[in-house]
């Protein structure tokens, strides 16, 4: 049963690159959600399964609607499966209090959002600590992971900016380094380049490049645009809640 | 950096909005400091009242008067140390009539001697004792009125009819907080003898010193018993219980001062309430984002309510700076000089300025209850679509 389905799920992505064949990092079976509008239920994903190995880099793409950033949220334990079963880094998000699933979040998820949404009445640096004030780091430690996340992005010397004082790829760039610092298992990005120029835009896709190759990071990524997905190693469609 | 802290930051995001916020706080922390102020300064005779002394009066009402022969008859009684009277005179400056002091007919022996708290030079004092139509003042009211030793002074009497004219042999001033620097002291002798028959040999009350402020108690008894079967019965009490009795003529006043000053403070909760809600709403994304991060719904709880703990601390603060000058040197100048005999030491107290700033912080932090759990029960995703 499972070799079948896995068999179907190789099928229905499609390998741009070098595929990575190693221990699954997401292991989703039969996975649904769904939602209340009122008292009517809408079925936004429908029987997910799905193994992304553990160093992929792999970009899920599919219309409006479809239920990407769905199974997004459900694989980063931002929200919970309405049935099915979901394992990351060997985690069942399932059998997960809501503490623990904040823990593994904190401990476990790197978040690169289409927004940025970094803080600012942060500097650059304050914003890449946030995370690591969830530890028991000193503060000199934190301060110092801090700045070489940010030398891993190329903004060092922007430690002290506040967003504000920042252009969008540099913002994102600050959000990507906030995702890095603690160090975690699996990277999930939501239209990373969505808000971005062309030229800012491959920056970024060069950055996940580089941690998925350099620091081995899984980096999950939903995206619109074709150009992104073609940067990851694999590519998923979702189509009205059913990968195709 | 630390949570609470990133909460304190965010206050300076609408900096107009803040400021207005704090300043409205800040107003309340004042108003609420001069209204427990009144409260506290109507009180404070009652507060430094003197163990050792006790008031007589007429057993039905203060304003009816009991034969002077009955001073004689209390220091008779073992344990009275000394005794003095007084009568309420109501006379007016003529040339201001709209200004209030008290102006009291006593015993020139015995007066300063019962109370030590109005000092008077020695010299002074002993002209005033020799002339019967001296006068002393308190060292507030010779200020306002502009008068000196040696001047002649006249007043209009409102109780007893006529002009009444003094010298003005001395001036006092009080070593304790709780004296009316406002009083006008003249003989009894000299009212005495320009009353009718049917109103000589009557004072207003007796006050005596006694020896053991422990014994108050069974010597109020003692000395009413004295005239229990005389045709005119007293009352006797302590002063401050004296005082207490005063007071609460005012009772109504005081109680709408009270409701007042707590209505004040639930004001400022609300101002404070539906910024720290407003603030909450726009940050609503950001709280998803950092719930995303891991942080608790308690983290984000305290993120709100560091935010609202900073803004009391800066309207309890500003408040409390604020009320020094204004409350204690404007206002409370004015009511010394003006009120003095009902707020003889008009001062913003230690005590009312930390409860200000302790309430104002306490207070700021109620109103980010509501919008704190609002925050802190955000579904992530939920939070994170919101805009703005």
């Amino acid at each position: 049963m499972e070799t079948s389905t896995e068999k179907s799920e190789q099928s229905s992505a499609q390998n741009k690159g070098k595929a990575v064949d190693g221990p699954a990092m997401v292991e989703l079976r039969g996975v649904t959600k769904v939602f209340y509008r009122g008292k009517e239920p809408l079925r936004v994903l429908d029987g997910i399964n799905l193994d992304v190995p553990e160093g992929s880099f792999e970009a899920l793409m599919g219309p409006s609607g479809s239920g990407k950033s769905t199974l997004l949220n459900l694989i980063a334990g931002l929200d919970r499966v309405s049935s099915g079963t979901a394992r990351v880094a060997k985690r069942d998000l399932t059998s997960l209090s809501d503490s623990e699933l904040a823990k593994f979040r904190a401990q476990t998820v790197g978040f690169i959002f289409q927004a940025y949404n970094l803080m600012p009445v942060l500097t650059a640096r304050e914003n890449v600590e946030l995370p690591l004030l969830l530890t028991n780091l000193s503060s000199a430690e934190r301060k110092k992971r801090a700045l070489t996340a940010l030398r891993v992005v190329g903004l060092e010397d922007r430690n002290d900016h506040y967003p504000r004082q920042l252009s969008g790829g540099q913002e994102q760039r600050v959000a990507i380094a906030r995702a890095i610092v603690n160090d975690p298992a699996i990277i999930v990005a939501d239209e990373p380049t969505g808000d971005l120029d062309r030229k800012s835009a491959d920056d970024i896709l060069l950055l996940l490049e580089k941690l998925n190759r350099d620091f081995k990071k899984t980096i999950l990524m939903v995206t619109h645009d074709p150009v992104a997905a073609e940067r990851a190693t694999v590519l998923r469609k979702l189509d009205k809640g059913v990968l195709i | 950096m630390t949570v609470g802290g990133i909460g304190m930051r965010n206050i300076w995001r609408n900096k107009t909005r803040t400021t207005l916020t704090v300043i409205g706080g800040a107003v309340a922390v004042l108003f609420f400091i001069w209204l427990r102020t009144i409260l506290w300064a109507w009180n404070v005779g009652v507060e430094y009242s003197a163990k050792d002394r006790l008031a007589t009066r007429h057993k039905v009402s203060l304003i009816m008067p009991v034969p002077k022969r009955y001073v004689d008859n209390i220091r008779q009684l073992p344990g009275i140390k000394q005794t003095t009277w007084a009568n309420w005179f109501g006379g007016k400056d003529p040339k201001r009539p709209d200004e209030f002091f008290a102006t009291l007919a006593v015993d020139p022996e015995s007066f300063f001697q019962v109370y030590p708290e109005m000092s008077v030079p020695a010299a002074d004092l002993a002209t005033w004792q020799a002339d019967r139509r001296g006068v002393i003042l308190g060292d507030v009211l010779a200020r306002k009125l502009g008068l000196k030793v040696g001047d002649k002074y006249t007043l209009a009497g409102t109780i007893f009819a006529g002009d009444w004219e003094f010298n003005v042999d001395g001036i006092y001033i009080a070593t304790q907080k709780s004296v009316d620097r406002s009083q006008l002291i003249f003989h009894w002798a000299y009212l005495n003898e320009r009353l009718p028959e049917r109103g000589k040999d009557l004072v207003g009350w007796v006050i005596s010193r006694i020896d053991n402020p422990s014994r108050s108690a069974e010597l109020t008894v003692a000395v009413d018993k004295l005239f229990d079967e005389k045709d005119v019965q007293t009352t006797t009490m302590s002063e401050r219980s004296m005082n207490n009795s005063f007071m609460a003529a005012f009772s109504a006043i005081l109680t709408a001062l009270d409701f007042i000053s707590i209505v004040i403070l639930l004001i400022m909760m609300l101002i404070l309430g539906n910024t720290i809600a407003m603030g909450v709403r726009e940050r609503t994304r950001e709280y998803g984002v950092l719930r995303a991060l891991g942080f608790s719904p308690g983290h984000v709880a305290t993120f709100v309510i560091g935010e609202a703990l900073a803004i009391g601390m800066l309207a309890g603060g500003l408040g409390c700076a604020l009320s020094y000058p204004i409350v204690q040197l404007g206002m409370g100048r004015y009511l010394e000089e003006n009120l003095g005999s009902f707020f003889p030491y008009f001062r913003v107290s230690a005590s009312t300025a930390l409860v200000a700033a302790l309430l104002s912080v306490l207070l700021g932090v109620v109103s980010a209850i509501i919008p704190a759990r609002q925050a802190s029960k955000l579904t992530i995703v939920d939070a994170l679509r919101r805009v703005g």
